[in-house]
């Protein structure tokens, strides 16, 4: 199977604060995202004060939800906002809103259920989760044939929004994983 | 009519004989769309399992886990699959929890809608039953269902009620009801225990107390969490009585193992 990009980007920002994660179908996502993106600034105009959050992730569910038939795209929808602070929200395919702790989507996230679930706490520090971000996603990599490349992050809080990338050794266990 | 001639639309806004492309069913989530275009058959992609309902003296109630299933994947394990609908209803989904919250949208509206008459009147259990019975059915008849089994549960004029409607439009009431896999290991189990009652010399009522069929209704869901694939063992239980709606969980169903050291 050919690899078209090897190193995508992901990681979409909607909003100044607020970004969404691609998986799926990339035209399907990154139409929706184009819609919500163009919503929220219209939006945030007419409230004149950053989007909330939420409303950026109900504007997504309200396209993935009507048009569930028609589009292949599992989107995570997280940022910062000044009334409810960091927040993620999931609209997995289907068209379901969810506020979660964290979120994964994609076909390698398949590979990580059991790691996360032994593996988050609530309440970890930013490097914390950055760390676990990157662990979690450097082991889907590893086994899903889909997924490889590079790793993103975009930290995004009251400050604005940091982003990183994690290419080759920087991976948590290097280029390849944790030893065979 | 001329003889060929296409014949005229089933109604206004509805499917065409013989014009609508019907789905092959249920796929398997992830397996992609390909169809498009409204009036197709849809399949579910997060999905519910087993709701029970069962009226008890004083009441009904109805349970649910709070799983959200991606196929076989136990996806998401803190949904709320019971909805208040207003102090003398609730309502339980299973099946697509996409429609479920789509759902949850209308019935709220509804609610909002109705307070603002101001007129003192809230919808009964049973009304909403019948307007659920219709939506799912025009929506079934546009060959667009809304991927539902839903349980209605409500006390209202000092009558209580229990009610279901599928994604098909089917509908009835009983004293005891379950949707999914319940309908299979639960209602059994609901039955005998409302026949036991009926036999026994009991006042009129013949129906079981509060406690008891809190009881039953975790026994159900015990068994489910045995042999349903599909469930999980974080659970809801919403009590309706004439004071209104009582919603308790998440709470952890205990499993008993013991047998496995028999094999």
């Amino acid at each position: 199977a050919y690899i078209a990009n090897r190193v995508t980007d992901k990681l979409t920002p909607v909003h100044d604060r607020i970004f969404c994660c691609r998986s799926g179908s990339a035209a399907d996502t990154q139409a929706v995202a184009d819609a919500v993106a163009y919503q929220l600034a219209f939006h945030s105009v007419e409230l004149e004060e950053p989007p909330r959050v939420r409303t950026a992730a109900r504007l997504f569910q309200q396209s993935c939800y009507r048009y569930r038939e028609e589009l292949s795209a599992g989107i995570i929808v997280a940022g910062w906002d000044p009334r409810r602070g960091g927040q993620v929200y999931v609209v997995p395919m289907g068209g379901l809103l969810l506020r979660q702790p964290f979120a994964v989507g994609g076909s390698g996230s398949s590979y990580i259920y059991g790691f996360l679930d032994a593996t988050f706490q609530p309440g970890m520090s930013r490097s914390q989760c950055q760390e676990f971000v990157a662990r979690a996603l450097a082991l889907a990599m590893v086994r899903d044939g889909s997924s490889g490349g590079v790793i993103r992050l975009a930290a995004i809080t009251e400050e604005g929004v940091e982003r990183t990338v994690l290419a080759g050794s920087d991976l948590p266990w290097g280029d390849g994983g944790p030893p065979a | 009519m001329e003889v060929g001639a296409a014949p005229p639309p089933f109604w206004a806004g509805g499917p065409a004989p013989g014009q609508t492309k019907l789905g092959s069913g249920p796929g398997k989530p992830g397996s992609g769309p390909v169809r498009g275009g409204s009036g197709c058959g849809r399949s579910p992609m997060v999905t519910g399992t087993s709701v029970l309902g069962l009226k008890f003296r004083g009441g009904v109630m109805l349970a649910a886990d709070t799983v959200g299933s991606y196929g076989s994947l136990a996806r998401f394990r803190g949904v709320s699959r019971l909805l208040k609908v207003n102090d003398s209803t609730v309502l339980g989904a299973s099946g697509d929890l996409a429609d479920f919250q789509h759902l949850r949208q209308l019935l709220e509206q509804m609610v909002i809608d109705e307070e603002l008459l101001g007129d003192g009147h809230s919808y009964s259990p049973r009304a909403l039953h019948s307007w659920l019975t219709r939506v799912l059915y025009s929506r079934r008849s546009k060959i667009n269902p809304l991927w539902n089994t839903v349980l209605i549960a409500g006390v209202y004029g000092g009558h209580s009620f229990l009610g279901y409607v599928d994604m098909l439009g089917v509908a009835y009431e009983a004293p005891s009801l379950a949707t999914g896999f319940g309908a299979y290991l639960a209602q059994p189990l609901l039955r005998a225990a409302l026949e036991r009652d009926r036999d026994r010399d009991r006042d009129q009522d013949q129906l079981p107390t509060r406690e008891e069929a809190r009881e039953l209704l975790e026994r159900c869901l015990r068994v489910l969490y045995y042999r349903d694939a599909r469930s999980f063992n974080r659970y809801e239980v919403a009590v309706v009585t004439e004071k209104g709606v009582e919603l308790e969980g998440p709470l952890t169903l205990e499993a008993n193992w013991d047998i496995a050291h028999a094999v």
